[in-house]
């Protein structure tokens, strides 16, 4: 009968297709098993906060009484608020110089490091020293080393003539940049290492080729270190920039965001309106622009990374 | 950070299991074995405060069947950190409200329990500002100390000058002509500390201004001499001392400065240094200088008081220690230190003066006497607000990066615009 042999065959099929498909299913469920510890203590500690985090901000939740809900009224405050735009706009800045004059600096110091130098190992280590050395220690030395009347660094520049040195942190115009610049020798090192590795994954032929065919160090450094590093670059571009917009604790120690306003980031905002003022749901709403606009600059990286490796 | 972000995880997910254990063992330990109850205070610096340690002893005393144990933070931090605390359901009993802005913030808050009962039966002119703790007829903290601000000064370095009724012009005379050195040599006339009250706080209570107003004129000549001395170099100028975290107990007792106006809470720790003979300083107090020279003295001050955790552990424990501490028995315990407290009467004065090394010349005396006291900050619901704003631009005048009038007017418009 043919309809039977079309029905075996048929049946024969589902059965092969069930069997596909249970064979699958276990391979999704060793997958999960393997993932899901990791992902019980992210779902906990990262997830569930997030949701927490945007419902609260639709509320007017202090820590103590019980939440309102206040619909949009948090993030209409936001729009309206001075210090959020002042912070926004510092945190901006902030991170204007910070990423490009991190990147610069790693990079340049692992190209020199990546020579064959005697002692560049000792100068990796004391390089990536301020890395590892704590936050808080590294942002009092520096505050004293900035200090305007009796600083080492006027002291220098007064040495070289400069007849009216930079106020640094007591300035509003230069404590930004003072900041940028203890930022960029703490953070140098750890990039640093990042580009070193990348560094030894380029082909030592691509050298030795452009080296045969009469390029120079500078040519080479354009046309093979540059290109070869774009992988790295792009993940070092992304992590800076993340960590410049939720830059804090150097912050808060050095300058507290002051002198006034001037070096006011949008962490401490959120901290000074959640911690501070018990005003949690104002915080959120500021936590949340804050995520978004990292997520945003993320995305535009990525499609830009995409584009430019088609 | 992002290197491995799952093992970040799982190595939080452990740290807070541990912490988690160890918050449980602890909870047990309120009652220990030999029926005493254990209640915790918050306090401050508890090795250089010593009036915590003069209350709990005295405490202990007198209640065989309490046992008090301090919860010790660092005193920079503290409103910070009892703020966290308090957001994460913190039991310790017993919380010291620094001043009255944390204070009004954590009691309309609803983190405080209320006192208005027993607050009803006190002898209340006994009880210096406690009325600073009056939130809409209800009271949630006791004041059992009372600081206001005297101008201290090292006696080798003011010499015969007198004191006794100085103007703010004469001040600022009498500073530059204290004013000596160069370099490392530099000897200063006075010493203005960093903090807003400095200027702000003296200017409302002398001119009867308003820190809540949105109208802040009245800082104008305060500011003025402030900024005069700093650039005829009478005074450490304000960015220098912010940058290199400069405090105010080192420009009196190395001999830096003259002139120190400041709290009298400094009194006492300036005792204890003398006792364990860190300084050599023969100091004095004399009355803040006045706008005028009528004769009489205005100052500000603020009290420093207890409450008790809405979450306490053992709220009946701590509410006998908070009666105690803010009554005649705790006022005695810490005038013997040299501490003013806030319950006061002719007996606790005299304790108070006969404590060994405090000055009791009449001029000291006369400091401590002032005609009136006026609240730093008055307590509202904006007051946090309008402190903070208040700061940021006490730093810009300070540091020269705005005009006095330009910053008044700042002041002006984001107090009225900004705080809600």
């Amino acid at each position: 009968m043919t309809t039977g042999t079309v029905s075996s065959a048929h049946r024969a099929d589902a059965a092969a297709s069930v069997a596909a498909r249970r064979r699958k299913r276990r391979g999704v469920l060793v997958g999960w098993s393997f993932v899901l510890p990791n992902f019980l203590g992210f779902a906990a500690f990262t997830l569930v906060p997030l949701l927490g985090a945007l419902l609260v901000s639709f509320t007017d939740w202090n820590s103590y009484s019980p939440p309102n809900w206040v619909g949009l009224a948090n993030f209409r405050r936001l729009w309206q608020d001075d210090n959020f735009h002042t912070a926004l706009a510092n945190t901006c800045w902030y991170a204007a110089g910070h990423i490009p004059l991190t990147l610069a600096a790693s990079l340049g110091l692992a190209v020199l490091l990546n020579q064959k130098l005697r002692g560049a190992g000792i100068l990796r280590t004391a390089f990536f020293f301020p890395y590892v050395t704590s936050l808080v220690a590294v942002a009092v030395v520096w505050n004293m080393l900035f200090s305007p009347d009796v600083g080492p660094i006027n002291q220098l520049l007064h040495g070289f003539g400069v007849a009216n040195p930079p106020r640094w942190t007591s300035s509003t115009d230069w404590a930004m940049p003072a900041l940028v610049i203890a930022s960029v020798w703490r953070d140098m090192g750890y990039y640093m290492v990042l580009y070193l590795a990348g560094l030894q994954a380029v082909p030592a032929e691509l050298y030795e080729a452009a080296r045969v065919d009469g390029a120079g160090p500078w040519q080479r450094f354009w046309h093979i270190t540059v290109p070869a590093l774009r992988p790295t670059t792009f993940f070092v571009v992304v992590m800076l920039t993340i960590s410049s917009f939720k830059v804090f604790d150097l912050v808060q120690i050095m300058t507290e965001g002051g002198p006034g306003r001037s070096t006011l980031v949008l962490s401490q905002l959120i901290f000074r309106e959640g911690i501070t003022r018990g005003r949690f749901g104002y915080a959120s709403a500021i936590s949340l622009a804050l995520f978004l606009i990292c997520m945003v600059i993320t995305a535009i990286q990525f499609q830009a990374q995409r584009r430019s490796e088609r | 950070m992002t290197r491995n972000p799952g093992r970040t995880t799982s190595l939080l997910a452990a740290a807070v299991a541990l912490l988690s254990v160890a918050g449980c063992s602890s909870a047990g330990s309120g009652a220990s074995t030999d029926g005493k109850t254990t209640i915790k205070i918050a306090v401050w610096n508890y090795a250089s405060t010593p009036e915590f340690k003069a209350l709990i002893d005295g405490f202990e005393a007198t209640h065989p069947d309490i046992q008090v144990e301090p919860v010790d933070i660092l005193a920079d931090k503290y409103p910070d950190k009892l703020t966290t605390m308090l957001a994460g359901g913190d039991t310790t009993d017993v919380l010291t409200m620094k001043n009255v802005i944390d204070y009004s913030r954590y009691a309309s808050r609803g983190q405080l329990a209320p006192l208005t009962d027993y607050v009803a039966q006190l002898d209340r002119p006994s009880y210096k500002n406690l009325t600073a703790y009056d939130i809409n007829g209800e009271y949630y903290a006791l004041p059992y100390r009372n600081d206001f601000w005297v101008l201290f000064y090292n006696k080798a370095m003011t010499g015969n000058a007198d004191l006794s009724h100085l103007t703010w012009s004469g001040f600022s005379s009498l500073a530059k002509q204290l004013t000596s050195g160069d370099g490392a040599n530099k000897v200063y006339g006075t010493y203005l500390h960093t903090w807003r009250s400095v200027e702000q706080a003296l200017a409302a209570a002398q001119t009867d201004g308003n820190l809540l107003g949105g109208d802040y004129g009245f800082f104008k000549k305060q500011y003025e001499l402030a900024l005069d001395l700093q650039k005829s170099g009478a005074a450490l100028p304000y960015s220098t001392a912010t940058s290199q975290k400069v405090t105010y107990d080192s420009q009196l007792t190395t001999h830096k400065a003259a002139t120190v106006p400041m709290g009298t809470w400094w009194a006492a720790a300036l005792l204890a240094e003398k006792a364990k003979g860190t300084n050599d300083v023969d100091w004095g107090m004399a009355p803040v200088p006045q706008t005028t020279d009528g004769g009489k003295t205005t100052t500000f001050g603020s009290p420093t008081a207890f409450a008790i955790n809405k979450k306490a552990r053992h709220a009946d424990a701590a509410k006998q220690f908070v009666q105690w501490a803010s009554g005649p028995e705790g006022a005695a315990a810490i005038a013997k230190i040299g501490i003013v407290p806030s319950y006061s009467d002719s007996t606790i004065m005299k304790a108070f003066f006969s404590v060994p090394g405090m000055p009791n010349d009449e001029l000291s005396r006369k400091a401590m006497q002032p005609d009136t006291v006026v609240l730093e900050m008055p307590v509202s619901e904006r007051s946090s607000d309008v402190d903070q704003i208040l700061t940021e631009e006490h730093q810009l005048v300070m540091s020269g990066q705005k005009s006095v009038d330009q910053g008044i007017q700042e002041m002006n418009k984001r107090v009225t615009n900004e705080v809600k």
